[in-house]
């Protein structure tokens, strides 16, 4: 059973991603929760350490689904690489995609000093090593050029679909990919 | 500092290539170039102009979705422009660049498949067999009649022969499923060619670029088999 925790997290998620992490206040995600600001800052101090929990618990969630979509489909390396982008548009197709935490961040939050871009900044390069991980596991010589070629094929296409869902954008960002990845396993 | 959507940073943009994918990536080269005094916003909608142009070159390029693809590649000049670290900015831009390609290509390969996916009728089955057989034997001692290295024609216009050859060699491949070298291993010099005339099928307008088409259009594989068989069963 969700403690009220879970439940403030939960509903600031989906506030956040739904309508911006500025335009949101505490107010209405406690009134959104059914709970109290004292309660809400019981748990989280500020409001800071609310976002840096949920840009948190939201990319992990993400890590897992793809970790466990990808295990699933195989063990080869080349091949998980291959189907990292098939992974990638069947979650930026779902219903429930409301972008890309760490990218809304960054753009909402643009001064470097600041934690929250600090820990955008931080997950966008853990995602760009998760990718130079697949790479190298398939022995992709360049594998720190072919995983950064793919982030920013990624963080522009998810950009993309942020501002219009169903722009097509990850579509031709999967055919890129795979031009880019077929290219990198040749070499 | 002056950002790229001025009028005249547009126009020097626009003088640093010859065809529109060059256009559309000497944005990457421009950006490296950090002490030219020139800056790139940080949003996407506070480069209109910018984005403007690149949906020119985009729409030129023959892109299955031009505004799309020029608002991608410019989502990816602008993330790589972003880092502060001067190293990770150049890495960023040499990466995004080679990106980019890739995206033009995705784009412009996607106009070939959709004609590709065009079917013929069962009864075109042995003409189109002929057909290929004659344009094969036909383009091969075309080929070897072309002064492929003779890179002092530059200047010289096709005839109209030369065009329809190729023309048929462009047809003939509408009807299959080509698989087309990687852009990413193709000589930078030869790139723009091999995009347009190859990949985007437009047909080159002198003989020096033709003689450059021919030979990435040997490299071209196609097959024609699963679609003939495909419509005699249909």
């Amino acid at each position: 059973m969700p403690t009220l925790r879970d439940k403030i997290l939960a509903t600031a998620t989906n506030l956040f991603q739904t309508q911006g992490i500025n335009s949101t206040g505490v107010d209405n995600i406690v009134a959104a929760a059914g709970t109290t600001k004292m309660t809400l800052y019981k748990y989280f101090r500020s409001k800071e350490l609310l976002i840096l929990e949920v840009l948190t618990q939201s990319q992990q969630q993400f890590q897992t689904w793809l970790n466990s979509k990808l295990d699933s489909q195989t063990q080869q390396p080349a091949e998980k690489i291959q189907r990292l982008f098939d992974c990638i548009e069947e979650w930026v197709s779902s219903p429930d995609f409301n972008g890309m935490g760490f990218i809304k961040a960054a753009a909402e939050f643009p001064n470097e000093a600041n934690p929250v871009h600090q820990l955008s900044a931080e997950q966008s390069k853990q995602f760009r090593l998760y990718i130079r991980s697949l790479a190298g596991q398939a022995n992709i010589k360049d594998a720190d050029g072919l995983a950064l070629q793919l982030s920013l094929l990624f963080e522009g296409a998810v950009q993309a679909e942020q501002m219009q869902r169903g722009s097509g954008a990850m579509q031709y960002a999967k055919k890129a990919a795979k031009i880019l990845i077929d290219g990198s396993l040749t070499e | 500092m002056e950002n790229f959507n001025s009028t005249e940073q547009l126009a020097k943009l626009s003088q640093l290539g010859k065809t529109p994918d060059e256009r559309l990536l000497s944005l990457f080269d421009a950006l490296r170039d950090v002490s030219s005094g020139i800056d790139l916003a940080k949003s996407i909608t506070e480069n209109a102009s910018l984005l403007a142009f690149c949906t020119k070159q985009a729409n030129a390029l023959g892109a299955g979705q031009p505004s799309m693809l020029a608002e991608h590649i410019l989502l990816i000049a602008i993330n790589a422009h972003m880092q502060t670290d001067p190293q990770a900015r150049l890495d960023c831009l040499k990466h995004g660049k080679k990106a980019a390609i890739a995206l033009i290509l995705a784009q412009t390969q996607t106009k070939t498949n959709r004609l590709a996916s065009l079917r013929t009728r069962p009864a075109l089955y042995s003409l189109s067999a002929s057909f290929l057989l004659m344009v094969s034997v036909g383009f091969g001692l075309f080929i070897s009649k072309t002064p492929m290295a003779s890179n002092q024609l530059t200047e010289v216009n096709l005839t109209a022969k030369d065009a329809s050859l190729l023309y048929a060699k462009y047809e003939l491949m509408r009807q299959g499923t080509c698989q087309y070298p990687e852009a990413l291993q193709i000589p930078d010099q030869d790139k723009a060619v091999y995009l347009e005339n190859v990949v985007g099928g437009k047909l080159p307008t002198n003989l020096k670029d033709l003689a450059i088409a021919n030979r990435y259009l040997e490299k071209v594989r196609c097959n024609f088999t699963p679609m003939l068989m495909a419509n005699s069963t249909s």
